[in-house]
């Protein structure tokens, strides 16, 4: 599986899982904060999730919208942080 | 026939008759506390903070000085203005009945400090209890899109300063740890209440009712909160109203939960009160962000993302007001 497909359905499916949400209602470009999907304890738990599956630190400073909104803008950040 | 809403302004929120708001608290107070909860006075915690400062001019003036009990519950991280102006106030409103419970030892039974710095130490391992001082803030802005996320701050002897974000499993231990204060707290003040037969007035106003800034079974465990409705700076005019002494009003809202100095602001709200008073009654009564934003000198879309955060803290702490499901 392509690296970035492998990655796009972890998030998705720990987004799905987390939230006991409908498949369907999450897509990758769902804004998952903006329609309650999640909240901010969701945000923190996302962030352990990224830091345990990717082994991904998240900053103070790296706390911003564009790089949690989507499922799209997660693996964005993703790519960003890994080498 | 539809009544025209005022247009919103800076003192949208200002009491006009101010002595009509008391006299009506002070009713409800002795009516709620003698037939609903038929009880025969007050037991009020008092920190030498606001809210708790008008509670219990509040309660003295309802019940009578000598039906009020006021408690002092200071614990090792609690500041000592806290205690002095606890005194002073019951002094200013002849309540003579002040008792001092001092619960650092029954914390110290519940973990409640080392199970803190424990999860403080596993952040930033430098971290040395015995003589620095930590506090957990919230460093994003309130017109942030994203919800908030807390950093603990570790301040050295020297005054260097240590700020991470919190992971999710040492913020919620830290929270978790340092809610035995609040907690603690009210068991004794029940202890009290009931040895008395006495109500016990809980202090929260209305944004920490309503925003989730309170202890479900701590702090919002009492039996009646006779400013659950008011806003902070309708809060402020009441303590000037009563009398609460000036020390008290002039001081800053701090939590007085963590070691080091923190203000409410910084912890919560992510905004002076007078701002949040306002923007949150623009929220609450729907008017336009862009009205809003003129008045208060904000861009519309800051305040559309203020509204926004509004609504998730309300959302996200309904838990907190629930009561128990059967």
């Amino acid at each position: 599986m392509h690296i970035d497909t492998e990655r796009r359905t972890k998030v998705r499916n720990y987004i799905i899982e987390s939230t006991f949400d409908d498949v369907e209602k999450i897509k990758d470009d769902t804004l998952i904060f903006e329609e309650g999907i999640l909240d901010s304890m969701g945000l923190l738990f996302l962030i352990e999730f990224l830091q345990e599956e990717f082994n991904l630190t998240t900053n103070d400073e790296e706390l911003v919208v564009e790089n949690f909104q989507s499922i799209n803008n997660i693996l964005t950040f993703i790519e960003s942080k890994t080498p | 026939m539809t009544t025209a809403r005022k247009p919103f302004s800076k003192d949208i929120l200002h009491l006009e008759n101010i002595d009509t708001v008391c006299n009506d608290i002070i009713s409800k107070l002795k009516n709620d506390v003698a037939r609903k909860l038929q009880r025969r006075g007050a037991v009020i915690g008092i920190s030498g903070g606001i809210d708790s400062s008008v509670c219990m001019a509040l309660s003295a003036k309802a019940f009578g000085p000598n039906k009020v009990t006021a408690i002092m519950l200071p614990e090792q991280d609690s500041s000592d203005d806290s205690r002095l102006l606890a005194e002073k106030l019951a002094t200013k409103f002849n309540v003579t009945d002040t008792i001092v419970e001092d619960i650092t030892k029954a914390l110290d039974g519940f973990g409640c400090y080392q199970r803190r710095d424990d999860a403080i130490s596993r952040v930033i391992t430098s971290f040395d209890p015995t003589v620095d001082k930590a506090k957990i803030e919230i460093k994003q802005s309130a017109a942030s899109h994203l919800p908030p996320a807390f950093s603990v701050t570790v301040i050295k002897p020297n005054g260097e300063i240590i700020s991470k974000l919190l992971p999710v499993k040492e913020y919620l231990q830290i929270v978790a740890s340092t809610n035995f204060k609040q907690r603690s707290r009210m068991s004794m003040l029940y202890y009290h209440a009931e040895r008395l037969h006495y109500a016990v007035i809980g202090t929260p106003n209305k944004h920490e009712v309503e925003q989730g800034f309170f202890v479900k079974y701590g702090d919002g465990g009492a039996d009646i909160m006779p400013i659950g409705h008011l806003y902070k700076t309708q809060v402020y005019q009441l303590a000037h109203h009563l009398g609460v002494p000036q020390e008290i009003i002039d001081r800053t809202p701090t939590t007085d939960t963590y070691t080091a100095e923190q203000t409410q602001e910084n912890f919560f709200y992510q905004m002076p009160f007078e701002e949040m008073d306002l923007i949150w009654y623009g929220w609450e009564h729907q008017y336009p962000a862009d009205e809003v934003a003129k008045v208060m000198g904000k861009t519309t879309e800051d305040i559309e993302n203020i509204y926004k955060n509004f609504e998730r803290k309300r959302k996200t702490t309904e838990y907190l007001r629930m009561r128990p499901i059967f």
